[in-house]
């Protein structure tokens, strides 16, 4: 099942398998995102979905399979290369992953104020512009990760991953530990950061509501594979047992 | 037929340490090369370079300075008692000299600064691991060993001599403040005597420790922080291990280093 919402592939995901020592984490995964298009990777915890985010950025190397971003083939690409496609990705890690050491400003532009050799000033203003569509005081530009709440510090992480508007992005457990009202706040950013760069995005998540919102498409991992796939109001009435619990966990009705 | 099996088990046991031993030294080994070639690759990155050298340089100086006014002031006495019958200006002098420039000064320096410094690169290093920061920096266009690990090496191979040189110094005004106000010596005659012994050999022999201090300092510290792993006890590891493999990696590098200069 593929919605092309265009016909440009953005990331195509063949036969990628992974496995820790002797235990197989996914085997023989395959999708394709189209550009302009968002994808929910569901699954239980542990069922392997950071895995595959982190095989997507190169974070981790895939047993087998192949992964291409806007057509480079990402599986034993040169160093130098891989980095120059990382660029143009936006990624927000499970635990934000803020430098503790930079202030929430720095954090926000770190990837930007170094490509585009930005100016103190400059890179601070770019911030501001950035946590006021995410709903965020001025006044923690100045603060450092720790100083600002677990909520807030996902919300910088969006930031810095929105930061430069790059075309794809990706979030892992982008609404996780928020409250439903910054929850929702995060979907409408997603759905809109994909709509005005004419982007496209990946995005991992328990929430069902929240896939509702953002995704154009929903595939659920489960014992290492893919195991469902479909569009959300397919998934709503999906006779999976797995995808079953997981509404009614949330009932997303609620919330389309 | 238990016997045997329990001596290949111990066999089988010492065999899979040894290999684990043997590719942990491999792994160090390839991250010391490539973090020497982050070393001499632009770009650097100055201000957090100039941000390690306070803090390593000039943070440690008084823990350093405590520790080598007292070693100076001790080994002074000690000096002056031991050697009773020649308990002259010029004997506690030249012992208190040559002491502190060829060992203690470097290996006390050495130890102070990987217990405080080694620790903190590690288990800052360490987290950044464990709480997925180094794998953000290379998903945000910057190489982790250039960023990270590159300012901390250069900042050592920099403070540490220095330190060790300002260690050296106060050493020596410990002694020589224990042979002047309590032992009443004559002033000139001690310090002339200080001056006179004093050599070169034993000044280069000091600072070659110290350069080689530092980078296994830095270099230890910065391999465990960076192959952290299982959380927060993971950082606990990499701190405990940085700290003890940096002073045994001293306290074995200045025999060798002594048994070439002098040996």
């Amino acid at each position: 099942m593929d919605i092309k919402l265009n016909n440009k592939i953005i990331i195509e995901v063949k036969n990628l398998t992974k496995s820790f020592n002797e235990t197989m984490v996914l085997n023989d995964i395959n999708f394709k995102l189209f550009e302009g298009e968002t994808l929910a990777i569901i699954g239980a915890s542990g069922s392997g979905k950071s895995v595959l985010l982190k095989n997507i950025i190169g974070l981790l190397s895939p047993d087998k399979g192949s992964i291409k971003i806007n057509n480079v083939e990402m599986v034993d690409l040169k160093r130098s290369i891989k980095e120059k496609v990382l660029l143009d990705l936006g990624i927000t890690f499970q635990h934000g992953a803020l430098f503790d050491s930079l202030q929430n400003w720095e954090n926000i532009v770190f990837k930007v104020k170094n490509k585009e050799k930005l100016t103190d000033k400059n890179a601070k203003e770019l911030a501001l512009s950035i946590i006021k569509r995410l709903g965020l005081n001025s006044e923690i530009l100045d603060l450092y990760p720790s100083e600002i709440s677990g909520g807030m510090q996902k919300r910088v992480a969006i930031a810095r991953a929105i930061c430069g508007n790059p075309k794809v992005l990706l979030f892992d457990e982008p609404t996780s530990g928020l409250d439903p009202v910054t929850g929702s706040l995060i979907d409408k950013l997603i759905k809109s950061a994909v709509k005005t760069v004419g982007g496209s995005a990946i995005t991992i998540t328990h929430d069902m509501a929240s896939v509702c919102k953002v995704a154009d498409k929903v595939i659920l991992i489960d014992k290492q594979t893919i195991s469902w796939s479909g569009t959300p109001k397919e998934m709503l009435k999906s006779d999976n047992a797995q995808i079953k619990d997981f509404i009614k966990s949330t009932n997303p009705k609620l919330f389309i | 037929m238990n016997l045997i099996n329990s001596i290949f088990k111990i066999c089988g046991t010492t065999g899979r340490k040894f290999l684990k031993f043997l590719s942990n030294v491999g792994h160090f080994f390839i991250f010391f090369i490539t973090a020497i070639f982050w070393i001499f690759r632009p770009p650097w990155y100055f201000k957090k370079i100039f941000y390690q050298i306070i803090d390593i340089g000039y943070f440690s100086l008084p823990v350093v300075g405590l520790t080598t006014f007292f070693s100076g002031m001790v080994l002074a006495l000690q000096t002056y008692n031991g050697f009773s019958e020649l308990n002259n200006e010029t004997t506690v002098a030249r012992v208190v000299l040559t002491s502190i420039t060829r060992e203690l000064g470097p290996v006390l320096t050495g130890l102070m600064v990987a217990g405080r410094i080694g620790a903190k690169m590690a288990a800052e290093i360490a987290t950044m691991r464990v709480t997925e920061q180094i794998d953000a920096l290379g998903t945000l266009g910057t190489r982790p060993m250039q960023y990270l690990i590159a300012p901390k090496i250069i900042a050592s191979l920099i403070c540490i001599p220095v330190l060790v040189l300002l260690g050296n110094t106060i050493g020596i005004l410990g002694g020589y403040v224990i042979a002047i106000f309590k032992l009443e010596f004559n002033p000139s005659i001690y310090l002339y005597a200080t001056v006179e012994y004093l050599q070169w050999i034993d000044i280069i022999q000091g600072t070659v420790k110290a350069v080689l201090f530092g980078l296994i300092i830095s270099m230890v510290s910065c391999y465990f922080g960076f192959n952290a792993t299982k959380g927060a006890e993971g950082v606990g590891y990499a701190t405990t291990a940085s700290v003890v493999i940096s002073s045994v990696m001293i306290l074995t590098s200045t025999y060798i280093i002594t048994a070439l200069f002098f040996g």
